[in-house]
């Protein structure tokens, strides 16, 4: 029996022009961490078959992502788009994707990039588990089936740890568990051809405005500044003997060696 | 840029760019200094259907229209215009001659590998005495039996070094004037097949351009492409799409020149201020930037038409003379932006220099180009 995934993605926004947070086709793109979870999932369905299906929430500008989910190889997308949806922070989000997902019905493991280069808050993931009352086990590197149990192995700084589960699970994959694939052109042919994003909207997912959005968003951003990194510049002076001893006793100082 | 083009076609540059900034653009210096062919990139290429970009699902191939072949070659130029030159040759002028004027047999037996690059194309036209003049070719194939029996001495073969699979021209007819020009397919390992040395060109030095010379050299009756006296018409077919190729390869350099000049123009500081503030270089930027906007319309518009199953060769004359012209003027410029740090080798545009330099002369001249042209707008087409 094959394997039934889910991989939710986000289109991150790379450029905010002038300052503006808008969203367009042009300014986005598949999230990075997203894709070790894509592959991550194909490598799953070429082991054990099955089928890979994309999900994600966004305006249509998230279409290209999607795209670029099916000309990796996921056999279907799912856009969820609805104006209501404009301002939903994670938890929003978070019970947003899980009537989504409740919707597409039977699978066995919900994927999630383990953070988004955008807003980098890594807690949709967790966040829809507890929506749907699914085990989570989350920086995900390795899934193996062994005597009718999945044990998945989670990378925590310096340690693996092992887990054996029951299926559905839902996981957060690790940046670096699996080395991504290059899109061909004969994926992207079929993708383009073959294949069509399907979109939702609220109602199809049986969720109201309330429920969503600004209103359903317990937190909300009420600025956006860039963070300024302080440098500073120290010269050393003196004979190069005296600028080698500074500088060694500066980088001993400050940890860097030791 | 991209307004015109469908979502397919941003996917295509999105997918093709990444590819090429992640495995070609580190080592896009080291190959052409060490005129080295990069296997361990190609092969990458190869799985990701860049060598049979237009060639059916069926055959191997990655089944794209024109505009996304020409965003393909545009993009893997923009890195490196030598490998874009591997890919353009191999697709335009080898592969799709094969299959436009191959038989359904030849088609199964020649493409497939083609397309997945376990072998490289090459078209073999030019020879010591003719380059423009493609009627004047000495070549000959003689048919004998159930053979042909080849005596060839081809030069500037682009993908020389490599090729597996090569297009001769050559007189079937030697008595026949143009129309005794054939086609015939050699196979690299064919006894008489000698590949020559590898010129020690200018630019494009990571491709093995080298001559091949063919001494009655045997292949069966049936690598005959199309039929007797065929040549001259699949050779400017095949020609006539190279040309966007070639104009797209242009392009590519055209655009890596500019990127270039800009990224150092707002960096490089004389007179207190970052040289792009002075009136000079901004100018010479904007001309940079309208010149590589104006030669991608053309291009891509020869390519729409191709897709349209429309005359473009008139079109695809255009865009290939006026994009390899502004190629070599806007790597000039840059050239210029950068002062002596752009004829130095430790920055990028002194090989967009040496590479743009050749796109007006090889498949189809400048001259022959507007040649081209100007009987076309002659004809009133």
């Amino acid at each position: 029996m094959g394997l039934n995934i889910i991989v939710c993605i986000k289109s991150v926004i790379i450029d905010a022009p002038g300052g503006k947070y808008s969203r367009t086709a042009e300014n986005c793109v598949l999230n990075p961490f997203d894709r070790p979870a894509l592959d991550f999932a194909l490598s799953l369905r070429k082991e054990h078959g099955g089928s890979v299906t994309a999900l994600s929430m966004g305006p249509d500008a998230s279409e290209p992502a999607l795209f670029e989910a099916m000309a990796m190889g996921a056999d279907r997308a799912f856009l969820l788009n609805d104006s209501a949806l404009i301002g939903s922070d994670t938890l929003a989000t978070s019970i947003a994707l899980c009537a989504a997902v409740a919707k597409l019905k039977s699978f066995d493991l919900l994927f999630f990039g383990a953070r988004t280069a955008d807003s980098d808050t890594g807690q949709v993931g967790p966040q829809a588990a507890v929506g749907l009352d699914l085990p989570l086990i989350t920086w995900v590197t390795r899934i193996k089936q062994s005597e009718g149990r999945f044990h998945v192995t989670r990378r925590a700084d310096g340690f693996l740890e092992e887990y054996a589960v029951n299926l559905p699970v839902a996981l957060t994959i690790h940046p670096e568990a699996v080395k991504v694939r290059d899109v061909g052109l004969a994926g992207i042919e079929s993708a383009f051809q073959k294949k069509k994003v399907k979109h939702f909207n609220l109602q199809d997912i049986g969720l109201s405005p309330g429920d969503v959005g600004e209103i359903g968003s317990p937190t909300k951003v009420i600025s956006l500044k860039r963070a300024i990194k302080k440098r500073e510049c120290v010269f050393l002076t003196g004979t190069v003997e005296k600028q080698a001893a500074d500088l060694m006793e500066e980088l001993m100082k400050s940890g860097l060696i030791n | 840029m991209d307004t015109f083009l469908s979502e397919k076609n941003k996917a295509v540059r999105r997918s093709v760019r990444a590819f090429c900034e992640r495995n070609i653009a580190p080592i896009a210096k080291d190959i052409d200094q060490e005129a080295r062919f990069p296997w361990e990139v190609v092969e990458k290429m190869g799985k990701l259907g860049y060598f049979g970009i237009q060639v059916p699902d069926s055959l191997s191939g990655a089944g794209m229209d024109s505009v996304s072949s020409a965003i393909t070659m545009e993009e893997i130029s923009r890195v490196s215009a030598a490998i874009g030159l591997c890919v353009s040759v191999h697709n335009s002028v080898c592969v799709y001659p094969l299959m436009q004027f191959g038989t359904e047999k030849q088609k199964k037996k020649w493409i497939p590998p083609l397309a997945r690059c376990e072998k490289i194309g090459a078209f073999c036209l030019t020879e010591p005495n003719a380059g423009s003049d493609a009627a004047g070719i000495e070549a000959t194939a003689l048919r004998d039996g159930d053979s042909y029996v080849i005596n060839a001495n081809k030069v500037f073969v682009t993908n020389g070094g490599i090729a597996d699979t090569c297009l001769i021209f050559a007189r079937t007819d030697p008595e026949a004037g143009r129309k005794g020009i054939s086609v015939i397919v050699a196979e690299r390992g064919t006894k008489g097949f000698v590949t020559g040395e590898l010129e020690d060109l200018s630019g494009m030095r990571a491709n093995p351009v080298s001559s091949i010379r063919l001494t009655d050299c045997r292949v069966p009756a049936e690598n005959l492409l199309g039929k007797e006296g065929m040549g001259l018409e699949i050779g400017l077919k095949a020609l006539d799409t190279g040309r966007i190729g070639i104009a797209a390869q242009a392009l590519g350099i055209a655009q890596a020149a500019l990127e270039e000049s800009v990224r150092y123009a707002k960096q490089r500081r004389q007179f207190g201020v970052p040289i792009a503030r002075h009136q000079s270089i901004s100018s010479q930027l904007a001309d940079m930037a309208t010149k590589v906007d104006a030669a991608r319309l053309l291009v891509y518009r020869a390519a729409f038409l191709r897709d349209q199953g429309k005359s473009f060769t008139k079109a695809a004359a255009m865009a290939k003379l006026y994009a390899s012209e502004i190629s070599s003027e806007v790597a000039d410029m840059a050239v210029q932006i950068h002062g002596g740090y752009g004829y130095s080798k430790s920055y990028p545009v002194e090989r967009y220099y040496r590479d743009a330099r050749v796109t007006r002369i090889y498949e189809g001249t400048s001259e022959i180009h507007r040649m081209v042209i100007a009987r076309s707008v002659m004809e009133g087409s």
